[in-house]
């Protein structure tokens, strides 16, 4: 196998996000078009990559790709507690994640908060590290 | 069919061993250049995935003789120890090999057959060797991958080289 599947990380990210934040909507890019709505997150997914080991192909090491979430509110105090929801269940977090594949932990780094203000919103940033198996 | 005839880098090299909880290590004379007998060691159950195959070969131990007065003194080497190798291998609880490794660490007394498989294609080129394992360890650091060392141990002069050519 060359490599556990992005395309299934992110399934799994977007499904575990959407739950986390149910009824914010998760997007997976950031696109201006959302910001017309007063609450919403969006994610990218980046540095995935399963260390090579000598020898044949299948032996490598474990994934430890970072998931970036930006939180976005109009209001300071909604954009704390949803990157707040988001820190209270994943921080840690070991399981099956969005129902797809087993993460030994996530990490998440919570980086900083910011305003936009050519759409007015609030946003934080966050990092999230996982630890996958191979 | 040839041997490689290029400058290969480390990873296509894989550490294969001798199955079974008490196994019969090969006799020297075997391991030298009898590809027949090493070869079946190499397929996919035996192999251990460590991260990288370290360097190996012989030390020399050697007998320094100097005559009073004399220019030079001479050399003479009396004994050629192989190396200790110590390999790194993801920690995976079930695997079937690694437990071997971890049996015959915990034993102390076991002697293996190892072969290190330099491969291009479908030419091999084969190092095979026995040995005991020792200073078998378990790192779990979290935010890494966990991670388990051992050291194999080569027993004198019995290793040899052998090729599919």
């Amino acid at each position: 196998m060359g490599q556990n599947s992005a395309a299934v990380y992110a399934q799994a990210i977007q499904t575990a996000l959407q739950s986390v934040v149910a009824p914010t909507p998760v997007y997976a890019s950031f696109n201006r078009n959302f910001a017309s709505e007063p609450t919403f997150l969006t994610w990218t997914l980046r540095n995935v990559h399963q260390p090579v080991y000598t020898g044949p192909q299948i032996n490598k090491g474990i994934d430890r790709p970072t998931c970036g979430t930006n939180v976005y509110a109009q209001t300071m105090a909604t954009c704390f507690a949803q990157a707040q929801l988001v820190v209270d269940a994943l921080h840690g977090y070991q399981g099956l994640l969005g129902g797809l594949f087993y993460v030994a932990k996530i990490d998440v780094d919570w980086l900083y908060n910011t305003f936009d203000n050519d759409n007015k919103l609030h946003q934080i940033v966050l990092d999230m590290t996982f630890d996958i198996p191979s | 069919m040839a041997l490689p005839n290029k400058v290969l880098p480390g990873f296509v090299a894989s550490l294969y061993m001798q199955p079974g909880a008490a196994p019969t290590p090969i006799a020297t004379a075997v391991l030298l250049g009898t590809y027949a007998t090493v070869s079946p060691f190499v397929v996919a159950a035996n192999l251990l995935e460590v991260e990288a195959i370290p360097a190996f070969g012989q030390e020399d131990a050697m007998a320094n003789f100097s005559v009073a007065g004399s220019r030079q003194s001479d050399k003479i080497p009396v004994q050629s120890a192989p190396f200790s190798l110590s390999f790194i291998h993801a920690w995976n609880p079930t695997n079937a090999n690694l437990l071997l490794v971890r049996g015959d660490a915990y034993s102390g007394l076991i002697d293996r057959t190892y072969v290190i498989a330099f491969v291009e294609g479908a030419n091999q080129v084969l190092f095979a060797f026995n040995a005991r394992a020792g200073q078998f360890s378990i790192d779990s650091a979290p935010g890494a991958e966990a991670q388990c060392t051992f050291t194999l141990h080569p027993r004198g002069n019995l290793f040899g080289w052998s090729n599919n050519v």
